[in-house]
């Protein structure tokens, strides 16, 4: 295999851990969000609820909960699970990552002045607008540089979707080591993952210079 | 007429009783000023008044309408969500740690709850902030953040925040506590002209002289009791009660 | 193994708040699709493991395992679709009906009962690979070696089982997830022979180029089959029909030849 041929299968691979990232992050951090109110819910079976789900997806290996996600629904209810592979894949993602993030954003709303609710329920906003409008955005630029060590951690993590054979960056790399008996692919890989993590660290701390605007 | 009146009020934590049988009443154009030494329950009943703090017993009534009341088993009743929603519109409170949002401008600060929270459309809005930043004698200050003011100045904007809002009763909770002494003429300045332009208003102060000078009634709150209340000559120049005199000459010198 | 995975698997989904259903669970229907309507054979493999299945130079997978399968496929009208799978997870994926077969240098030996068989399509030893100059040259030299060996792999049965005697004589035996992996270390000193089949010990050397050798006493003679979910004889038959045709016409042996496999190939026309 000559070393263009090389860089273009790796190319697929990283396309697929792209693809893994994103869907991962759209569908995480607004299950996060969710998943932090129920954290922090009145109701105490609910928060319970949550506790439990938190310290489990926190609890076990991310490698094996998609193992669970992906096989889970054969041998509870005999489901066919042929192809859904990928779908397992972002489900499996997003539910470990949603926890973190739901401990992320708990973080953050705790940390903000009790004062600030109270002037925005003085001032006769809801609670709805309250948390939209007052609370949520100083809670992010607070959380940002958590949230982005999370991402960073989430870029390489995507290389675990290999337990489930998905022909990401790093299954493609071992592959295609195997098939040509060398050591090759990995530095490449090892490359590629790199200057993802460096284009991804440049825009967490562009979104962190934005915010700055205040203090 | 009677713009707020607290009757009976009582008030405890964890057991520990803060006010015990508070009344008070404030009239149309009135300032009162309730003073006291810290843990005198003063800032509690300013957070009764304002409802960031339920009351055990007692009654809280604005403008004639009941905000709460206690029904014949003793039990206390917060009038309807609906209800409670519209008399919170009479009244503004300014905080001692002001409290305004840092990632808002000093402009939206004041515009944001007229948009949003009164539905004023936003020219109109610009026009209320702007006259009262005008007010507040911070015309130029609009487009600037709360972290780059000072004290006074983010004190005043809060003012303006809280008045755009059109209140009935304005309420103060030791508004010049969080500021260092040299800025605390320019909000006591503030409020004597918001005095002069006839303001509802209640004020809890550590500021005797202010308090004397711009108070129309005094009340001198201790362990959670009304040990004496009354014009600030009656009050401050001429105390009866061995505790006010106790406390006031802490002041003196 | 399998039985720990399906109760931590059960364990957690029940965490999970979801509710599980008894006794289905075991007696679940097959979810592959009946024979009369099959369009597709989903072939599992592992794609690190040439010659019989892997990633060629042009980045398709193939071997010669994949292109008996193509071969197969072609003759009875299928799609054939290549599933790369996570050796460990085979089991999983078979069960579940991920995959319709595990097609890819299988050994039955040890694994009779576990799966429904086609005929062996292949003889493979188990042998030991060391680097030329190791002075290693019977299983008696491995005395106080380090050896490494495929996880849940055919050799590492063997060094469990028939061959148990000859592991407790070594110094270490570390498993590894593939073979590339083992043969770095190899070449690094890190271990000083790998146990594997003779098929795939014969590529790598190949590709590799000069410095290793297999040595001549051999762990265990065995043979390859395809191997199918307890149970499913109809695509067994179906398949291996179509194999027979394949050993009839040529094709079988051609691929052998293409593939250095002529030596291992075991199925005669009938």
């Amino acid at each position: 295999m000559d070393f263009t041929t090389m860089l273009l299968q790796l190319s697929t691979g990283m396309l697929e851990s792209v693809k893994i990232f994103f869907f991962t992050l759209i569908f995480s951090l607004p299950l996060g969000l969710l998943i932090c109110f129920g954290r922090m819910s009145k109701n105490s079976l609910i928060r319970n609820i949550v506790k439990v789900y938190i310290s489990i997806m926190r609890g076990t290996p991310l490698m094996l909960q998609l193992l669970v996600v992906y096989f889970g629904p054969y041998y509870l209810w005999g489901a066919n699970i042929g192809g859904k592979r990928f779908l397992a894949i972002i489900i499996g993602f997003s539910i470990n990552y949603a926890a973190y993030y739901a401990e992320i954003y708990r973080s953050g709303i705790e940390s903000m002045p009790v004062g600030q609710y109270e002037a925005a329920r003085l001032l006769g906003y809801n609670k709805i607008q309250t948390f939209g409008r007052i609370i949520l955005p100083q809670v992010i630029k607070r959380i940002l540089p958590s949230v982005t060590n999370e991402v960073i951690t989430l870029v390489k993590d995507t290389s675990l979707a290999f337990a489930l054979a998905h022909m990401e960056l790093f299954s493609m790399a071992k592959q295609i080591s195997a098939a040509q008996t060398t050591f090759m692919p990995f530095v490449i890989a090892g490359v590629f993952y790199y200057v993802f993590n460096f284009v991804v660290a440049i825009l967490m701390e562009k979104a962190e210079k934005k915010a700055a605007y205040y203090r | 007429m009677n713009l707020l009146e607290m009757n009976h009020i009582k008030k405890s934590f964890d057991g520990v009783s803060v006010l015990k049988d508070v009344s008070l009443s404030v009239k149309e154009g009135q300032v009162l000023s309730i003073i006291g030494s810290s843990g005198s329950g003063k800032s509690t009943l300013l957070r009764c008044a304002t409802m960031l703090e339920t009351i055990d017993s007692g009654e809280i009534i604005y403008m004639g309408e009941k905000a709460a009341y206690t029904d014949d088993k003793g039990k206390c009743v917060y009038a309807p969500p609906r209800e409670l929603k519209k008399i919170k519109n009479y009244f503004g409170l300014v905080f001692q740690n002001f409290n305004l949002f840092p990632h808002y401008s000093v402009i939206k600060n004041i515009t944001d709850p007229l948009i949003n929270v009164q539905k004023k459309d936003k020219e109109e809005a610009m026009e209320i902030g702007r006259k009262l930043l005008e007010k507040m004698g911070l015309p130029d200050k609009e487009n600037a953040y709360p972290f780059q003011l000072s004290g006074g100045q983010q004190q005043r904007v809060s003012i303006a925040r809280a008045l755009a809002l059109n209140p009935a009763v304005l309420f103060f909770d030791e508004p010049t506590s969080a500021l260092d002494p040299e800025l605390t003429g320019e909000i006591l300045k503030v409020i004597k002209d918001l005095a002069a332009e006839k303001m509802t208003m209640v004020i809890v102060t550590h500021e005797m002289s202010f308090a004397r000078d711009v108070s129309d009634y005094i009340i001198f709150l201790d362990k959670g009791v009304i040990e004496e209340e009354g014009t600030p000559d009656e009050v401050i120049n001429n105390p009866r009660n061995e505790r006010t005199r106790a406390f006031l000459s802490r002041f003196e010198n | 193994m399998k039985k720990k995975i399906f109760a931590i698997t059960l364990t957690l989904a029940l965490a999970f708040g979801l509710t599980a259903c008894g006794s289905g669970t075991q007696q679940a229907e097959t979810t592959t699709t009946a024979a009369a309507e099959r369009t597709q054979l989903v072939v599992g493999f592992d794609a690190e493991y040439p010659p019989y299945g892997y990633m060629d130079d042009k980045g398709e997978y193939t071997g010669f395992d994949l292109e008996m399968a193509q071969a197969v496929c072609d003759l009875r009208g299928w799609e054939l679709v290549k599933t790369p799978i996570d050796w460990a997870s085979k089991d999983m994926e078979l069960d579940s009906g991920a995959i319709d077969c595990i097609w890819n240098g299988f050994t039955i030996n040890g694994r009779e009962d576990d799966y429904t068989w086609s005929v062996p399509y292949i003889d493979n030893s188990q042998v030991i690979v060391t680097a030329k100059d190791s002075g290693i040259s019977t299983l008696a030299d491995l005395k106080g070696k380090n050896v490494g060996v495929q996880s849940a792999s055919a050799a590492l049965n063997v060094l469990n089982g028939d061959q148990s005697a000859v592991k407790d004589t070594f110094a270490s035996l570390t498993e590894y997830g593939d073979y590339n992996t083992a043969f770095t270390e190899l070449q690094a000193g890190a271990i000083d022979a790998i146990a594997m089949d003779i098929g795939v010990a014969q590529y790598q050397i190949s590709s590799r180029g000069e410095g290793y050798v297999i040595i001549d006493e051999i762990l265990a003679a065995e043979q390859y089959g395809i191997g199918f979910k307890l149970g499913n004889t109809e695509l067994k038959d179906q398949v291996e029909e179509s194999l027979m045709q394949l050993v009839a016409n040529g094709t079988y042996a051609t691929l052998a030849e293409k593939y250095g496999l002529t030596d291992y190939i075991i199925l005669e026309a009938e």
